[in-house]
C-alpha cells in the first residue's frame, strides 16, 4: 500500500484553516497548475486514469475534454451532496481538509476556463458547510480566490451553495436544478451538462472525492498517479464502511485490494464473529453481494463483473442475524421517499414496491407477489428517465433474486403470525359468525 | 431568426421509409410522416420542449442499447426506429400498468370519457391487466381549483403538463407542484384560487379528467355533442375556436390550433363567455321604447317601424359600428346609410377620422407584419398597447417568443405592462402621448436630437435612447405592435405619422419577418375599414366621393341638432367613444336611436328608440379580416336563439324598405360581392378561406392595394405633456374583462372588474391614501370612485383607470390632469 | 363485532397525504407576484434574501437561501415569509412553496424550533437506529419546542446510530444514553460532547501512523 493521498495528515490539527494548510504546502500545486497550458491540463488528468469518484465512475479527464471552448460562461460544480445511504467519505475531506478540495476545484476550473464555480453541499451538513464557507472566505482574503490569482491572469469565483435535503440532488442534473433554485428534478439527457449545464452553461461537475484528489495528480504527475491502483482503476479510493462491522468509519485504499482485506483486514469483520449475509458494495443503490464474493478485487471492474457496481465506494456489511425483508423495506421506503416524482416508473413503481414489502411485514402478502415484486422491478429498470428507479430495483431485485428462499420463509411466518393473532382477537372478542369455525 | 427547418431527412420507422424534417421530434414525425402513432402523455409541442417524464413513448432506436423516449429523440438521417418490438411493448404495459396504479376507474362519471387520451393509450397499448391489489388513493373530488376550474387529485397523473403550461406559456406561476415524488400533487399557493387571463387551457391540456370545467362539468358526453369551427369573435386576436354544441346551445369553447393565429391557446374570456349566448338578460327578440321602457314587440312592427324613423331622418342619420360587425353586415349598412339614406356619416373608429392617405399607408401590404413574426422576430417593439388587454392571446406568443426563440422585447406604454418583466426594456411615458414617444425614438433612431420630443412626451430621454440602441442592435426583423390609440384622439394623425416614420427608420417596408402589426380597438376593424365603413373612405379604401362626418363629428352633429337619427351596429358610445359626456348630450338630443345590440348597455338601455337583437358569435356567418391581413370565415355553430334573425338580411330588409334594395339574397352573396369589390380581396372565395383563412396581403391581388404616400413626413411638433403639478396626469385602460360579455356569464362575472386607482407608492404618500381604500378621482366637476391600488412599478405622477365599464368609467372624467383624494 | 361499520366513508383510508384535498378558497384573490409597495418585509429578512441575491445573480437561485431566511425568521416556512420572500424575489409565492415542499428540511407547519433528526437509514438501523428513535419519541414526542423525526441517510454512517441536533452531529448513541442526551436538547446544552462526530478521529490506521 502507498502512502495516504487524500487522507494525508487528516487528523492534523487545524487543518481546515489556510495557515496550517499552506505550512503544509497548500496551494502549491495550483500554483504550478496555472503555469500550465489547459490544454495540457487536461491531457495530465486524462493521464492520472482518474475516475468520477461520485458513483458513475467517469473518467475526469475525458468529462473536462467535453467542455467546449469559447467566450460562453463556463461553470465548475462540485457535488457535496453526499446521499447515498452508507456514504460518509465526502464529509470527512469537507470537514478536515476543506483547502484541498478548493485547490483541486480551482484546478479543474482553470483547465476548462470556468471563472464562476459553485460547491453544492447537502442541507444536513451545516458543521462542514460552516467550515467550508470559512475556508472559502479565507481563501478570498489571501486572493486565492478572485481576480487575477498568483499572478496567473486567471480570475476565480466560488460560491457555497447548500442544499435542504433531497437525495435526488446528488444526481447531476437535479443537482443543477436545485443550484438554479427549483426543485431538483434530473433533466433529460442530452443535452449533457458539459454542453448545457448550469444556466445553460458548458458546466464540469465532479466529485468532492475526484476534486480533492487533483492537487495529488498535479504532485505526482499523471504517471504517478496511474501507477497506483490497478487498470482502469487508478489512484487511492476512499471507502465509507459500516453496517454489522466492528471498526465503521472511512478508510483510504489502493484499488484492486481485496474485498475481504477492506471488510476484515481493515474494518474488523461483523462484531461477535457473526457472519456475512451480505454487503452493498457501493452504496445502498448497488446489487448486494454476498460472503462468497468477498475475495472479489475492490476496483471497478472486478465488482462489476461480480454484478454490482463501486458506485460511490461504501460498503455496508449486513450480518446474518438481519431480516432480508427489513432490508428490503427500508430500501424501498427510502427510495419512495426521494423519488422526484417526475418520471412514471420511479414516481409509481418505489411507492408499489414498498406498499408490497409492507405487505410482506404486515403478513398479508404471498409468495406471487414476491414475483410481482421481482417483476415490477424489471419493469422499472431501464425505463426511468435517471437512475433513481434503478438504484432500488437493482438491489432489491438481487436481494429476491439471492434470498429468495429467506423472502418465502418469512411471508409465511407473518401469514401465520398474523392469523394467530386476528384468530385470537376474534376469540376475545367471542365473535360467532356463521359457517366459519374458529 | 431561424424559423423551423424545412431540410428532410430520411428514417425507417417500423420498416417504411419517412421523410421528416431535421430536428423534428420522433413522436410528431412518426405520427405526421410515418403514420404510426407513439403514444405520450406529457409531451405536446406547444408547451415547449419536452420533458421526457411520463416514460410512455419509449420506443428502440437501433445502436442505442436503452430504450429511447420518442418525444424527446430528435430524428435523424438513416435512424432506424422500432415501436413495435415485444421490449417496446413491455415497456408500455409497463408504464400504463404504472399509471394506473392510482387512477381511479371512474370513466362513467368522468367529463373526459369518451375523449381521453388515457384511456385511448391503455386500450392502444395497455397490458389490460393490473397486478396492483393495495388500495388506490382517495380524496374528496372534485375540488374547486379556481371559480372555472376544478380538480381531481385521484385523477391525475403527474404528467406536468398544465404546471408547465402555468409556469412556461403563460408564465403566471401560480399552478405548481407541491411535494415529491407520489406524494406530489398540483396545486396553488396556500389556497388561493388559480385565477390569471389564460388559466382554463389547463383544462383542455389535462390528458385525464383531473382537470375540468365548472361550467362544463356534467353538462353533456362527448358524444352528445358536436363540434362546430369557427371564429371568436370577442377580441382582435380573433382565435380559432370550436363550438361544442349540444341541443343548438354552446356548452363548451376549444381551441381550434392555428399556429397564424392563436398558437393553440385561448383566453379565459374566449373559452367561458359563450355563456353570454344563453343568459336571459340577452336580447332575443326586438325591442320598442314604449312609455320610457323597452318592451317586446313583433319583428314586423320593429322593422316597419325603424324604416319609417328612418324614412324620416333621412340624410340626418348618422351611424357608428362596432368592431365585431362582419364585414357582410359593413358592407350593408354603409349600403345602408350612403344609398338608402343618402349620409356620408358613418364611421367604424371611435374617437374619430384618419387621414385616408395615413389609413392606407398603415395598411400597406407590404408593411405588415403577421402573428408568427412576434415569434421569431429579432426584436418586437410594444408602442402603446397591452396585449394581454387588447389582444390578449399575442401576450402569450410574445411570451413563447422571448423564452424560446430569443425575441429581444422592447416596451413603449403609459401604464406597466404585464410584459415588462420579459422586456429587454420599458420605457414609460405620459398617458396619451404616444405620438409624442414615437417621435423621440425615430428621432434618436436617425440621430437626431430626441431629449425635447422624449420630454414632450413625459418620458425620460435615456429610456429612448436606449430603446433606439437595442432596435439599432437587434437585427433586421423588427416588429411593431402598436396600439390603435397611438392613432386615436386629436393628434391621431401625427402619431401616424409618426409611427411610419419610424417604421421607415427602421426599414420595415417590404422587410420578411418584420413590419408593423396594429392592435386595433374592434375586433373587425381593419376589415370595416378595408370596406370603407369609414366617413372617408369607400370600399377597398378608395376615396369617398363625399367626406362625411365621423364618430366625434356624429356626436357633435346630434348634440347640435344637424343630425337626429343615430344606428349602433353592434356599439355603445358611452363604452366605446372617448367622451360620455359628449356622448350622453348627443344621445339626449337624438330623436331616433335604433341600435343592433346583445345586451342593454348603458346606451341602449337610456336611449334606443328599437332594437334588434345581435347574433351571437356562434350564430353568425360571414367573414372577419385578422388585425395581420387574415381574412377569416364565421360559421353558423347554432340556431339563432329565441326570435334573433340574421342581422344581414335584416339591414338588406331595411334598405329595401326604404327603396334601395341591395338584392342580398344569401350571406355567402353578400361575401362573393366583397371579394369582387375590394379589389386587393379580389380571387378570394370561401371555400379558399376554409377553416384557416388566408392574409391577403401575402396574395398578388394585394398589388392593387391603392398607393400611399411614403414616410418620412415632417412631424408637427407635439405638444408638452402636461405636467402634475399637484394633480395627476389621468391614464385609462381597457382590461381584458371589461365586456358586456363577461359580465353576463355567471361562470365569469366574477371577473367582471371593478373600478381600481392604480397610484404610485409616493403620489399615495403624498395624498395620504392606504392601499385598498375608495378614493374619489376628479376633474372639471365629474368624479368616480375606485378602490385604491398602489403599485410599486405605477409611474409617479399619473393615475390609471379604467374606461369601458358600465359604471364609475374612466370615460367619464375629461382629463387630461385629475384631482385624487381619499373619498 | 356486533356493530360491523357497514358504511365505509369514502376518504378515510386514502388521505394519507397531506395537501391532497386542499381545495382553493374561491374568496381569496389569486396569489400573484406580491406588490413590494405593499408588502411589509422585516428588515432582516430582507438582507438576507438580498444578500443571496447577490450571491446568486442568476434565476431563482436564491430561492434555497430565501427560504432558509424565511425559516429563521419564522420557525417555519409560513405563508406570510413566503410572501414576503416572494415580494422580494418578485416571483410568485408559489414558485416558492413548489420549492420549498421539495427538501425535506423545510417545515411547512409551525413545529418546534429544535430540530432533532434521527437517521433510520440501513446502516444505522442495522445497529439500532428505530430502537434510538422510539427512546428518544419517549423522552421528548411531547416537547412543543422538538421538531423530531426519522430522517433518510445523514451521511454519518460510521457514528451510527446517530442523530442530528441542530445540524451537531453525535453518535454512535446507546439507548442508556438517550435520557442525558434528551436532556441536554431540553435545556439548549451541548449534546453528548463526547460523542461529536466534528472530535472524531479518522478510522484509517495509517492515519495515526503518519
Amino acid at each position: 500500500m502507498t502512502d495516504t493521498l487524500l487522507f494525508k495528515g487528516i487528523d492534523e490539527p487545524g487543518l481546515n484553516t489556510i495557515d496550517v494548510y499552506l505550512a503544509r504546502g497548500g496551494y502549491t500545486q495550483l500554483q504550478r497548475a496555472l503555469k500550465m497550458k489547459r490544454g495540457d491540463l487536461i491531457t495530465e488528468l486524462t493521464g492520472s486514469g482518474l475516475r468520477g469518484r461520485g458513483g458513475a465512475g467517469f473518467p475526469i479527464g475525458k468529462k473536462a475534454s467535453f467542455i467546449p471552448k469559447g467566450d460562453m460562461q463556463k461553470y465548475v460544480v462540485c457535488n457535496a451532496d453526499e446521499s447515498e445511504p452508507g456514504t460518509f467519505k465526502d464529509r470527512e475531506l469537507i470537514q478536515k481538509n476543506p483547502h484541498q478540495l478548493i485547490e483541486g476545484l480551482i484546478i479543474a476550473a482553470f483547465a476548462v476556463d470556468a471563472t464562476i464555480n459553485y460547491i453544492y453541499i447537502r442541507g444536513e451538513y451545516e458543521q462542514q458547510a460552516d467550515i467550508l464557507d470559512a475556508a472559502i472566505s479565507e481563501a478570498r482574503d489571501r486572493g486565492i480566490i478572485g481576480e487575477n490569482i498568483f499572478g496567473s491572469g486567471f480570475s476565480v469565483e466560488l460560491e457555497l451553495a447548500r442544499g435542504a435535503g433531497a437525495y435526488i440532488c446528488g444526481e447531476e442534473t437535479g443537482l443543477l436544478d436545485s443550484l438554479e433554485g427549483k426543485r431538483g428534478n434530473p433533466r433529460l439527457k442530452p443535452p449533457f451538462p458539459a454542453n448545457e449545464g448550469l444556466f445553460n452553461g458548458p458546466t464540469l461537475i465532479n466529485n468532492v472525492e475526484t476534486l480533492s484528489a487533483i492537487p495529488s495528480i498535479i504532485e505526482l504527475g499523471a504517471e504517478g498517479y496511474a501507477a497506483i491502483g490497478v487498470k482502469d482503476s487508478a489512484g487511492t479510493k476512499l471507502v465509507s464502511i459500516s453496517g454489522n462491522i466492528e471498526r465503521p468509519g472511512n478508510y483510504e485504499v489502493e484499488l484492486g485490494i481485496s474485498s475481504r482485506e477492506i471488510i476484515y483486514g481493515l474494518a474488523g469483520g461483523p462484531p461477535d464473529g457473526r457472519k456475512i449475509k451480505c454487503w452493498f458494495p457501493g452504496g445502498s443503490s448497488t446489487p448486494v453481494l454476498t460472503a462468497d464474493d468477498l475475495d472479489v478485487g475492490y476496483d471497478y471492474d472486478s465488482i462489476e463483473a461480480a454484478g454490482s457496481m463501486l458506485g460511490s465506494g461504501a460498503i455496508i456489511v449486513v450480518d446474518e442475524t438481519q431480516s432480508v425483508v427489513e432490508l428490503a423495506y427500508k430500501l424501498a421506503k427510502f427510495y419512495s421517499h426521494e423519488s422526484c416524482g417526475k418520471c412514471t416508473p420511479c414516481r409509481e413503481g418505489t411507492r408499489w414496491t414498498f406498499h408490497m414489502v409492507e405487505r410482506i411485514k404486515e403478513g398479508t402478502a404471498t409468495p406471487m407477489d414476491l414475483d410481482i415484486m421481482a417483476a415490477v422491478q424489471e419493469q422499472i429498470i431501464g425505463h426511468c428517465l435517471c437512475v433513481l428507479g434503478d438504484a432500488m430495483a437493482m438491489p432489491i431485485g438481487s436481494l429476491i433474486a439471492k434470498f429468495r428462499d429467506e423472502f418465502e420463509a418469512e411471508i409465511e411466518a407473518n401469514r401465520n403470525e398474523r392469523e394467530r393473532k386476528l384468530a385470537a382477537e376474534f376469540a376475545a372478542a367471542e365473535v360467532e359468525i356463521e359457517g366459519i369455525s374458529a | 431568426m431561424p424559423r423551423p427547418t424545412e431540410k428532410l431527412v430520411s428514417l425507417t420507422i417500423d420498416g417504411n421509409e419517412v421523410q421528416a424534417p431535421a430536428g423534428m421530434m420522433l413522436a410528431d414525425a412518426a405520427l405526421k410522416y410515418g403514420d404510426v402513432e407513439i403514444p405520450v402523455f406529457c409531451y405536446d409541442a406547444k408547451i415547449g420542449p419536452p420533458v421526457g417524464a411520463c416514460r410512455m413513448c419509449l420506443v428502440e432506436v437501433e445502436g442505442i442499447p436503452k430504450l429511447q423516449a420518442g418525444c424527446s429523440v430528435a430524428v435523424t438521417d438513416g435512424m432506424v426506429v422500432h415501436t413495435d418490438t415485444p421490449t417496446v411493448k413491455a415497456a408500455q404495459e409497463a408504464v400504463l400498468e404504472f399509471i394506473l396504479i392510482n387512477h381511479p376507474l371512474d370513466c362513467p362519471v368522468c367529463d373526459k370519457g369518451g375523449e381521453c387520451p388515457l384511456q385511448d393509450n391503455a386500450f392502444g397499448w395497455g397490458g389490460g391487466l393490473s397486478r396492483f391489489i393495495e388500495p388506490k388513493r382517495h380524496f374528496e373530488k372534485p375540488l374547486a381549483l379556481s371559480p372555472l376550474i376544478a380538480i381531481d387529485r385521484e385523477r391525475c397523473i403527474l404528467c406536468y403538463r398544465c404546471v408547465r403550461y402555468s409556469q412556461e406559456v403563460a408564465e403566471d406561476d401560480q399552478l405548481v407542484l407541491e411535494e415529491r415524488g407520489a406524494d406530489t400533487f398540483v396545486t396553488t399557493f396556500d389556497g388561493h384560487p388559480y385565477v390569471a387571463p389564460f388559466s382554463g387551457n389547463i383544462v383542455e391540456l389535462c390528458p385525464v379528467g383531473a382537470l375540468t370545467s365548472r361550467p362544463y362539468r356534467f353538462r353533456a358526453r362527448p358524444w352528445d355533442i358536436e363540434q362546430a369551427g369557427s371564429v371568436c369573435t370577442l377580441c382582435p386576436a380573433q382565435c380559432n375556436v370550436s363550438f361544442s354544441v349540444r341541443d343548438e346551445r354552446v356548452l363548451r369553447v376549444l381551441g381550434r390550433d392555428h399556429e397564424g393565429v392563436d398558437d393553440g391557446w385561448l383566453c379565459d374570456k374566449g373559452r367561458f363567455a359563450y355563456q353570454a349566448i344563453h343568459v336571459d338578460q340577452r336580447i332575443t327578440e326586438p325591442l320598442m321604447r314604449d312609455g320610457g321602457e323597452l318592451r317586446p314587440v313583433t319583428w314586423e312592427l320593429a322593422i316597419e317601424t325603424a324604416a319609417k324613423l328612418l324614412s324620416h331622418a333621412g340624410a340626418k342619420t348618422g351611424a357608428l359600428v362596432g368592431g365585431e360587425t362582419t364585414n357582410e353586415e359593413g358592407l350593408l349598412l354603409t349600403h345602408l346609410v350612403r344609398e338608402a339614406l343618402g349620409s356620408n356619416d358613418i364611421d367604424s373608429r371611435p374617437g374619430g377620422a384618419l387621414e385616408l392617405e395615413l389609413l392606407r399607408a398603415l395598411n400597406a401590404p407590404t408593411l405588415q407584419a403577421s402573428v408568427p413574426d412576434l415569434q421569431y422576430a429579432h426584436a418586437v417593439l410594444l408602442l402603446d398597447c397591452e396585449p394581454v388587454d387588447d389582444a390578449p392571446i399575442l401576450d402569450l406568443r410574445l411570451r413563447k417568443g422571448v423564452r424560446h426563440h430569443g425575441v429581444k422585447l422592447l416596451i413603449a406604454s403609459s401604464r406597466p405592462s404585464a410584459l415588462d418583466e420579459r422586456a429587454a426594456h420599458s420605457a414609460r411615458f405620459a398617458p396619451g402621448c404616444g405620438e409624442a414617444f414615437a417621435a423621440a425614438l425615430g428621432a434618436a433612431l436617425a440621430g437626431k436630437p430626441s431629449a425635447s420630443l422624449a420630454q414632450a412626451a413625459g418620458a425620460d430621454a435615456d429610456d429612448v435612447a436606449a430603446l433606439a440602441a437595442q432596435l439599432r442592435e437587434a437585427g433586421e426583423e423588427v416588429v411593431i405592435l402598436w396600439g390603435e390609440r397611438l392613432t386615436a384622439g386629436p393628434r391621431r394623425n401625427e402619431g401616424a405619422r409618426a409611427l411610419l416614420n419610424l417604421a421607415d427608420e427602421l426599414g420595415l417596408d417590404g422587410r420578411d419577418g418584420g413590419g408593423l402589426l396594429e392592435i386595433p380597438s374592434g375586433t373587425n376593424s381593419r376589415g370595416l375599414r378595408e370596406l370603407g365603413v369609414l366617413p372617408n373612405a369607400s370600399i377597398g379604401l378608395g376615396d369617398a366621393p363625399t367626406v362625411g362626418r365621423d364618430s366625434q363629428q356624429i356626436g357633435e352633429a346630434l348634440a347640435a341638432g344637424d343630425l337626429s337619427a343615430l344606428i349602433l351596429l353592434h356599439s355603445d358610445p358611452l363604452l366605446d367613444q372617448p367622451s360620455s359626456e359628449l356622448w350622453q348630450r348627443a344621445l339626449g338630443k337624438a330623436s331616433t336611436v335604433i341600435a343592433h345590440a346583445a345586451f342593454l348597455t348603458p346606451a341602449v338601455l337610456e336611449h334606443a328608440n328599437i332594437v334588434f337583437p345581435a347574433e351571437s358569435y356562434a350564430e353568425k356567418e360571414g367573414t372577419v379580416v385578422h388585425p395581420d391581413s387574415r381574412v377569416q370565415r364565421l360559421r353558423r355553430s347554432i340556431a339563432r336563439q329565441g326570435e334573433t334573425r340574421a342581422e344581414w338580411a335584416l339591414l338588406a330588409e331595411l334598405a329595401a324598405l326604404l327603396g334601395n334594395d341591395p338584392k342580398a339574397l344569401t350571406c355567402s352573396m353578400v361575401s362573393a360581392r366583397i371579394f369582387d369589390q375590394v379589389p386587393f380581396y379580389n380571387g378570394l372565395s370561401l371555400d379558399l378561406l376554409g377553416g384557416v383563412g388566408i392574409r391577403w396581403s401575402e396574395r398578388q391581388a394585394a398589388a392593387s392595394f391603392p398607393g400611399a404616400p411614403s414616410a418620412p413626413f415632417t412631424l408637427d411638433p407635439p405638444p408638452a405633456a402636461s405636467s402634475p403639478n399637484g394633480l395627476l396626469r389621468l391614464g385609462s385602460f381597457r382590461s381584458i374583462w371589461a365586456s358586456p360579455e363577461v359580465e353576463a356569464s355567471p361562470a365569469l362575472a366574477f371577473l367582471h372588474p371593478r373600478q381600481r386607482v392604480e397610484i404610485s407608492p409616493a403620489d399615495a404618500e403624498r395624498l395620504g391614501i392606504s392601499n385598498g381604500e375608495i378614493v374619489t378621482v376628479a376633474s372639471n366637476g365629474d368624479s368616480v370612485n375606485g378602490l385604491a391600488q398602489i403599485r410599486a412599478n405605477a409611474p409617479v405622477g399619473t393615475v390609471f383607470l379604467q374606461s369601458s365599464i358600465p359604471q364609475q368609467s374612466a370615460a367619464l372624467l375629461g382629463g387630461p390632469m385629475v384631482e385624487v383624494k381619499r373619498a | 363485532m356486533a356493530d360491523v361499520q357497514r358504511h365505509v366513508a369514502r376518504f378515510t383510508h386514502g388521505s394519507r397525504i397531506p395537501g391532497w384535498d386542499r381545495a382553493a378558497d374561491l374568496e381569496k384573490e389569486p396569489a400573484v407576484v406580491p406588490d413590494a409597495a405593499t408588502t411589509e418585509v422585516p428588515g432582516e429578512l430582507r438582507a438576507a434574501i438580498e444578500d443571496a441575491v447577490r450571491r446568486f445573480p442568476v434565476g431563482d437561485s436564491a430561492f434555497i437561501p430565501a427560504l432558509y431566511a424565511v425559516q429563521a425568521q419564522y420557525g417555519w416556512c409560513s405563508p406570510e415569509g413566503i410572501e414576503q420572500a416572494a415580494a422580494v424575489l418578485g416571483r410568485t409565492p408559489a414558485a416558492l412553496t413548489a420549492v420549498a415542499t421539495f427538501y425535506d428540511m423545510f417545515e411547512m407547519e409551525p413545529l418546534g424550533r429544535k430540530s432533532v433528526y434521527v437517521c433510520t437509514n440501513i446502516s444505522c438501523s442495522l445497529v439500532g437506529a428505530d430502537q434510538l428513535l422510539a427512546a428518544l419519541e419517549e423522552e421528548l414526542g411531547e416537547d412543543p419546542d422538538v421538531n423530531l423525526r426519522g430522517f433518510e441517510c445523514l451521511g454519518a454512517c460510521d457514528i451510527a446510530p446517530m442523530a442530528s441536533v441542530d445540524g451537531v452531529y453525535v453518535g454512535p448513541i446507546e439507548l442508556g444514553e438517550v435520557p442525558e442526551l434528551a436532556n441536554q436538547i431540553r435545556q439548549g446544552d451541548d449534546p453528548l460532547p463526547a460523542k461529536q462526530l466534528i472530535r472524531r478521529p479518522c478510522a484509517d490506521p495509517k492515519v495515526a501512523e503518519q
